[in-house]
């Protein structure tokens, strides 16, 4: 076999397990949105009459609807307060001079490596004690403990290949620190902050695990709401809500992704005009 | 009366755990001077700017401007213009808001903020780019925002880290010309640092010369230049021939300007000093003539020569390379 020959079979199969890989990765989707457009009074695939009775069902169901609300208060309250305590938290892991630097870092970002299981059960036990169960505190707490890491992964990334002479220059023109932070560090490295407020987001909406242990009839999520809903009753409204759950992800990854690209179209028009 | 503040570096230490970045450094700089730090890298040339800026606290020592003590004046408080060897612009503002910004933090507004940013983006001769972002220019667009940014708010005194290093000869030598002017329109005090002995030589009042975190010397070019102190100060400006000097620890400095080769048996100028040599090549400048000789003792000299007159080498020649005793510099062999 000619080298030609052999290297166009390896890009071949290559080809063909990205596409594998790809179709593993989104197959549930293609299942879950089909279904949630049956007309079934179970789950059903592929479905034989199609219908937006369960988006109807959603919508029109009290405790549906009010766990929407809660994830949504629960998410958006998770977002702010991990943007600003992942942002502290980079700042101080890359900029910072201290002991035990090492070991800091280590535990900001322990919740991503312990299992979710041991938190909720963890923070059960204390959260029944303070009340803190079945709360929007509670959870925010909780959640924002697990949306952290993400902010400080995409934040200190950032901030590492930040140039801080900007820094000095600005503090050589007037700027005091804070100043300084506001108008020059902060503004290049918000594509990254977004990002990451992106992720805590995400991290939040689509948390089950903890929350589990957290939810009861007076405050529960709306991931919570579907898993009882598949273990009570077998119910296409849980796709319906998965499916939005999906458009919601989707969507806020396709803003990120999109004011990533629109950043890259501008930086690479200033190169072409530079070189004409 | 000039508008430029006189800078006082006394004493300074900078101490880096184990290594010396700044050696007990005291430097005066008058008012409206052209100063420049020279010296190879880790010489502590940068260093020593930083401290004068205030971002680098030094171990001890003080700096003074205008007789004031700055030393624990934070540097958003010493009102030190300041440009960076890669320019340093905010990338997210357009030039007009990077020359705007130093005004903003001195709440400067309205027609006079206006009027200001203008003036100083057509000083160095942007104006038409007042819209664009940084990406958008040129290296050498980019370093004169930097530098309208750094004069727009009046400093008494501008500070420049290799602010020409990153660009190509030619645009460097044009700029080199527009800092000069700038020099003598502000009428402040520039502190420059460089790397580059030319560009040490053409464009500075002064001179101080860094090795290994002290001023080996400090001075005008021509001093520094005509009368170094030492031999490594003789090795780091222009080209240098080394002779062994009369006294142990001296070396004697000749520039190649002041050698002449004559052919062997020719009779020498009075007075001169002279040494038998194998004339190696010969290359024509243009201006003259770069003749390299080989002495007896096997060391290589370097002499420039007009390229007419009766006598003019070739390579293979048997020569006398020769020079006035009062051409030379007796210096201390620090090497």
């Amino acid at each position: 076999m000619s080298g030609m020959a052999s290297r166009r079979l390896v890009r071949a199969s290559l080809g063909a397990l990205a596409v594998l890989t790809g179709l593993y990765l989104v197959l549930p989707v293609f299942i879950v949105i089909p279904m949630s457009f049956s007309d079934s009074a179970f789950l059903e695939f592929p479905p034989k009459a199609w219908s937006w009775r369960w988006y109807e069902n959603f919508l029109g169901d009290e405790t549906w609807v009010s766990s929407l609300v809660s994830s949504v208060q629960v998410g958006v309250l998770v977002t702010l307060c991990a943007v600003v305590l992942g942002t502290a938290a980079a700042l101080g892991m890359i900029r910072g001079r201290y002991p035990l630097k090492a070991l800091v870092s280590a535990l900001v970002m322990a919740p991503v490596l312990v299992p979710y299981v041991i938190i909720g059960l963890a923070v059960y036990a204390v959260f029944l004690d303070l009340g803190l169960t079945e709360t929007l505190l509670g959870f925010v707490l909780v959640h924002t403990a697990l949306a952290v890491p993400y902010v400080v992964i995409t934040v200190s990334s950032a901030l590492m290949s930040f140039d801080r002479r900007l820094e000095n220059a600005a503090m050589s023109l007037g700027a005091g620190p804070i100043v300084t932070f506001a108008r020059v560090t902060l503004p290049v490295i918000l594509p990254s902050v977004l990002s990451g407020a992106v992720f805590a987001f995400v991290t939040s909406f689509d948390e089950v695990v903890t929350s589990v242990f957290l939810s009861g009839p007076d405050f529960t999520t709306l991931p919570v709401q579907m898993w009882s809903g598949v273990r009570v009753r077998i119910d296409p409204t849980v796709a319906a809500v998965s499916s939005m759950l999906l458009l919601v992800t989707l969507a806020l990854f396709a803003v990120a992704g999109l004011a990533r690209l629109a950043r890259r179209v501008r930086a690479g028009g200033a190169k072409e005009r530079r070189s004409s | 009366m000039s508008d430029g503040g006189s800078v006082d570096v006394r004493g300074v230490v900078k101490r880096y755990r184990d290594t010396l970045a700044l050696d007990d450094v005291t430097l005066h700089v008058p008012g409206g001077e052209f100063v420049t730090l020279l010296g190879a890298s880790g010489s502590g040339k940068s260093t020593l700017l930083g401290v004068i800026a205030g971002f680098t606290e030094p171990t001890s020592g003080s700096v003074a401007v205008d007789g004031r003590d700055i030393t624990k004046v934070p540097p958003y408080r010493r009102g030190l213009g300041m440009v960076f060897q890669h320019y340093a612009l905010f990338p997210h503002m357009t030039v007009w808001d990077n020359v705007a910004f130093p005004l903003r933090r001195r709440r400067v507004r309205g027609d006079e903020l206006r009027t200001r940013v203008e003036q100083a983006l057509e000083v160095v001769g942007l104006g038409a780019l007042a819209k664009r972002l940084p990406a958008q220019l040129s290296g050498g667009q980019q370093q004169r925002v930097a530098l309208a940014r750094a004069i727009v708010f009046r400093p008494r005194v501008l500070l420049m880290d290799e602010p020409l290093s990153a660009l190509d000869k030619r645009l460097r030598e044009q700029l080199q010309l527009e800092m000069k002017r700038l020099h003598r329109e502000l009428g402040i005090t520039f502190v420059f640092v460089t790397h580059d002995q030319e560009e040490a030589l053409t464009m500075s009042d002064r001179i101080a010369l860094l090795r290994d975190g002290r001023i080996v010397q400090a001075g005008t070019p021509e001093e520094l230049y005509e009368r170094p102190s030492s031999r490594y100060t003789a090795e780091f400006l222009g080209e240098s021939n080394l002779f062994p000097g009369r006294d142990a620890g001296t070396v004697l400095v000749v520039r190649p300007e002041h050698l002449g080769v004559l052919p062997q048996g020719e009779s020498l100028p009075q007075d001169h000093e002279a040494y038998d040599c194998d004339v190696r090549e010969v290359v024509y400048l243009g201006s003259g003539l770069r003749v390299e000789v080989e002495l007896r003792s096997g060391q290589r000299v370097v002499a420039r020569t007009a390229a007419r007159g009766p006598h003019v080498p070739k390579p293979g020649d048997s020569a006398i390379v020769h020079w006035h005793p009062e051409t030379s510099v007796v210096v201390s062999d620090d090497e």
